[in-house]
């Protein structure tokens, strides 16, 4: 960039700036998209992740919006933005460096849980232990749990299904429930 | 990938343009400031009782006196100067260090008083005088100044407080610690000079710690 370029620039965003300072919405605007392709090649040099630098710039924009009152007219714009994007990097940055010591990366809980191939296998596990358990409750209660849980009917609904009251209904899930977690518990700890 | 697009954020901010009342100039709010407190300071010193120990001390010509509070004054002023135009993005940080000179010599000058009263009196140069006063005196008039440097300084909503809110404590610390002298009838032991370090760092403490509250960063 040259110098009268460079110059050129200056005097046109703090022109910009100033007019917004004004409340001119479109000086305004100019400003900030003109703006924006500088704030985000400073916030490269401190953060490196895309998604983080385009943070880190959203960041700056509304820092910008927040303290435009506090840039002087005639005085350079550069280094007013560049103050605020260092601000906001190391913000940004520590904020990245305590969720990193915070939270830890679990690869077995990735191979184990998120991909829902490797759970295949445990949930059909899980699925005929279950039925197993639903088989062995009283009739009544498990019927009121396939029509209330399973099949998500109202309680009113599941009453005229199953020809059982609305506060059997409601019993009978609570054991149902109740049952089926003592079993599960006896099951697993087998 | 962002939840909000930088050029959404743009729209919003831009249809938000509503007017701004401009900041003046780091300095001249700076010395607008600092003119507020001089005037509430020579009203305290007229208003309250036994404010003669300076004119005292000043009339026998005490030089090392006369540098020592020229420094704390000093040290006072540049502090709150320099809080001023770091609140402001983009100003320059060396700022960050220009009242540190005047904080030296104000100390060093203080420290200097401490040994010739050690070498005058004895052993009595170490005693603990009404030290616990003056840091009681220092704590509470900081608070007092301080009301209308922060007030002023919020005005900026400073996006690094910690620094501005430092540099505040230390100025109205400083200024404190001056008008102090106002009110000082004895000469400082090296205790008394240790409490008032300690009554400097308290208020700065307690600046750093209250920033957020009290400046109101962006």
């Amino acid at each position: 960039m040259t110098k009268v370029g460079g110059d050129a620039r200056e005097a046109s965003w703090g022109d910009l700036l100033a007019a917004a300072q004004g409340g001119d919405g479109t000086a305004y605007r100019r400003f900030l998209i003109a703006a924006t392709p500088f704030l985000r090649a400073l916030a490269r040099r401190r953060v490196y992740a895309d998604d983080a630098v385009e943070d880190v710039v959203q960041e700056v924009l509304l820092t910008v919006h927040r303290v435009r009152h506090t840039y002087e007219p005639g005085r350079p714009v550069e280094p007013w933005l560049a103050a605020i994007v260092s601000r906001r990097s190391i913000d940004a940055l520590r904020k990245s460096s305590r969720v990193s010591a915070r939270e830890v990366h679990n690869a077995a809980a990735y191979e184990t849980f998120a991909d829902p191939a490797a759970n295949t296998i445990e949930a059909t596990e899980s699925a005929k232990v279950l039925a197993r358990l639903m088989g062995e409750l009283p009739p009544r209660q498990k019927e009121a749990l396939e029509l209330t849980k399973l099949k998500e009917l109202s309680l009113d609904e599941a009453s005229a299904a199953s020809g059982q009251s609305v506060s059997s209904l409601k019993v009978n899930v609570h054991r149902a429930i109740k049952r089926l977690r003592v079993e599960i518990g006896r099951d697993q700890s087998k | 990938m962002t939840d909000r697009p930088t050029e959404a954020l743009i729209d919003v901010l831009s249809a938000d343009a509503a007017p701004v009342k401009r900041l003046a100039a780091p300095l001249t709010r700076a010395l607008a400031t600092l003119a507020g407190l001089v005037l509430f300071g020579l009203v305290a010193i007229l208003a309250l009782p036994n404010a003669d120990p300076l004119a005292m001390r000043g009339a026998g010509g005490e030089m090392q006196v006369g540098i020592e509070l020229a420094s704390a004054l000093l040290t006072g002023a540049l502090a709150v100067i320099a809080a001023f135009h770091v609140a402001v993005p983009g100003r320059w940080r060396g700022w960050l260090v220009v009242p540190l000179p005047t904080l030296a010599l104000w100390l060093g000058m203080s420290g200097l008083g401490c040994w010739r009263d050690l070498a005058r009196s004895g052993p009595s140069g170490w005693e603990l005088g009404h030290s616990m006063d003056c840091l009681v005196f220092i704590v509470s008039a900081s608070l007092v100044l301080g009301v209308p440097v922060a007030w002023r300084l919020s005005r900026a909503a400073p996006i690094d407080p910690l620094p501005v809110a430092a540099l505040a404590g230390l100025g109205i610390a400083a200024l404190s610690a001056f008008l102090l002298q106002f009110f000082h009838p004895f000469a400082v032991t090296f205790l008394d000079l240790a409490v008032h370090v300690v009554a400097v760092l308290i208020v700065m403490a307690l600046a750093s710690l209250l920033r957020r509250p009290i400046l109101r960063p962006a």
